[in-house]
């Protein structure tokens, strides 16, 4: 896996794009992340996973804060913020721009 | 008449054996200059590098002295000593959350020392490390990050409160000094035999503030002393400090080596450079008829590091005078600093400055909002 340089917010588009250190640049959708959140609100403890988020169609990014050197919280404007994702998790959930 | 490009080419072949590149290659020539036979150059080093430059610094000149038609040279050695560079995260429209000022904002590396299991002789080893390092010539400090059984204040022979300054509005802890290493400790905040009965995020909480509210000042290194195993603490270390490389210590004993392995595992994950594997209480050698038994075993910490990949940095000899010195708080490298265990400590840190150089975490992305 290439390693993200930047990771940029268009908050127009609602887009998340991602910027790798190889060049090329892979993108997802704040609904797609936030369907997909690595949180265990929306994965769930190990068991059987929990229903999947509803009417979240127009979620947005509010705010971004870095974890360590291997991952970045997310902050939806619904109050959604327990999902710490992994540079890897980043680019399993996006696809080449 | 000498020029440049011929003063850059007899640089190019001062190699600093611990790297195996020249000054060049590694950057370290800040400018030349030549003006009627006489050569100035100017090199900078990196401060974990520092030790090790002078050396070279004076081969350099006398390389530079024996060009036909140079009447002086002289090599000026000057060691980078910025501060860590902040994130480069841009405020924009919605909020990007960044610390504000720290304790630890000049402090260049953040090392962490851990085992996975306890009893190995972890915090014996940071301190001894710590001050290897310091004999180098790096400026160096030690948090004790053991908040349950913190053993930094016993091994330095250290204790009482620390002194509060006020730093930016904020209070900060006044680190404690001795053998030349600056340190701070739960250990110093409660009595010796007060059990700290705190759940997860209270320690959590103690932990960032003994890191980040401590005033460290100008550090080359500072050691993290991690606890025992891989959970919340050692999580959220990973996630709240910028560490930049971490030492696993190790018996030779399976038995240690299995949890060494999982702390192996958190540092990866987290994307936290493993500079290598420490075997500790390695082989005791007899007092009396100097025989060299293997109480834990011979080569374990040494064979699982080949496995993984990973350089062994060192191994310690089990040493009587070792456990002595730590319960009197006379480190064995001030104590006795010709003896097997504290030579060992030396190149230890030798190796550990190395691999520093030679590992850099990759820096953490850009965040932007637009």
């Amino acid at each position: 896996m290439p390693w993200p340089q930047q990771i940029k917010y268009d908050s127009g588009a609602h887009l998340l794009v991602i910027t790798y250190d190889d060049g090329s640049q892979r993108q997802a959708s704040a609904f797609h992340l936030r369907m997909n959140s690595p949180s265990a609100e929306v994965q769930g403890h190990g068991g059987d996973k929990p229903p999947a988020p509803v009417g979240k169609e127009n979620v947005a990014i509010q705010g971004m804060e870095p974890v360590g050197n291997y991952a970045v919280r997310l902050l939806f404007d619904d109050g959604h913020d327990s999902g710490l994702f992994t540079w890897q998790t980043l680019f399993d959930l996006s696809a080449e721009a | 008449m000498v020029d440049k490009a011929q003063v850059n080419a007899v640089l190019d072949t001062i190699i600093d054996p611990r790297t195996g590149r020249s000054i060049v290659a590694m950057g370290w020539v800040q400018s030349v200059h030549v003006s009627e036979g006489q050569i100035g150059v100017v090199m900078e080093v990196p401060g974990n590098l520092a030790s090790g430059a002078a050396p070279l610094r004076s081969k350099a000149e006398k390389a530079l002295a024996d060009l036909p038609g140079v009447e002086s040279a002289q090599v000026v050695l000057t060691a980078e000593r910025e501060a860590k560079p902040q994130p480069q995260q841009q405020q924009s429209p919605a909020a990007i959350k960044n610390d504000g000022p720290t304790g630890l904002d000049q402090v260049k590396t953040l090392i962490a020392v851990g085992s996975g299991k306890g009893g190995v002789g972890k915090s014996t080893t940071t301190i001894n490390l710590a001050l290897s390092l310091a004999d180098q010539g790096l400026r160096v400090g030690v948090v004790d990050a053991d908040i349950y059984g913190p053993s930094v204040p016993m091994l330095l022979g250290l204790d009482g409160k620390p002194e509060i300054v006020k730093v930016d509005g904020q209070d900060r802890f006044v680190p404690k000094q001795a053998h030349g290493i600056t340190a701070n400790s739960i250990g110093f905040l409660i009595d010796a035999d007060t059990a700290m009965a705190w759940r997860g995020p209270m320690v959590q909480s103690a932990l960032m503030q003994l890191l980040k509210a401590t005033n460290w000042g100008a550090l080359d290194v500072l050691l993290i002393d991690m606890p025992p195993g891989t959970g919340d603490i050692q999580l959220s270390l990973a996630q709240q400090a910028k560490i930049d490389g971490a030492v696993i210590v190790s018996t030779p004993q399976d038995l240690a080596l299995i949890d060494a392995k999982k702390a192996m595992t958190l540092f990866e994950k987290t994307e936290i450079p493993l500079l290598g594997l420490v075997e500790n209480m390695s082989g005791y050698v007899c007092p009396h008829c100097a025989e060299v038994s293997y109480p834990f075993g011979q080569k374990g910490a040494a064979g699982e590091a080949e496995a993984k990949g990973l350089p062994f940095l060192g191994a310690i000899p089990l040493e009587l005078a070792v456990r002595e010195g730590s319960d009197q708080g006379a480190p064995i490298l001030t104590r006795e600093p010709g003896s097997p265990a504290a030579v060992a400590y030396q190149a230890l840190a030798l190796a550990v400055l190395e691999r520093m150089d030679l590992v850099k975490p990759r820096p953490a992305p850009t965040l932007i909002m637009a």
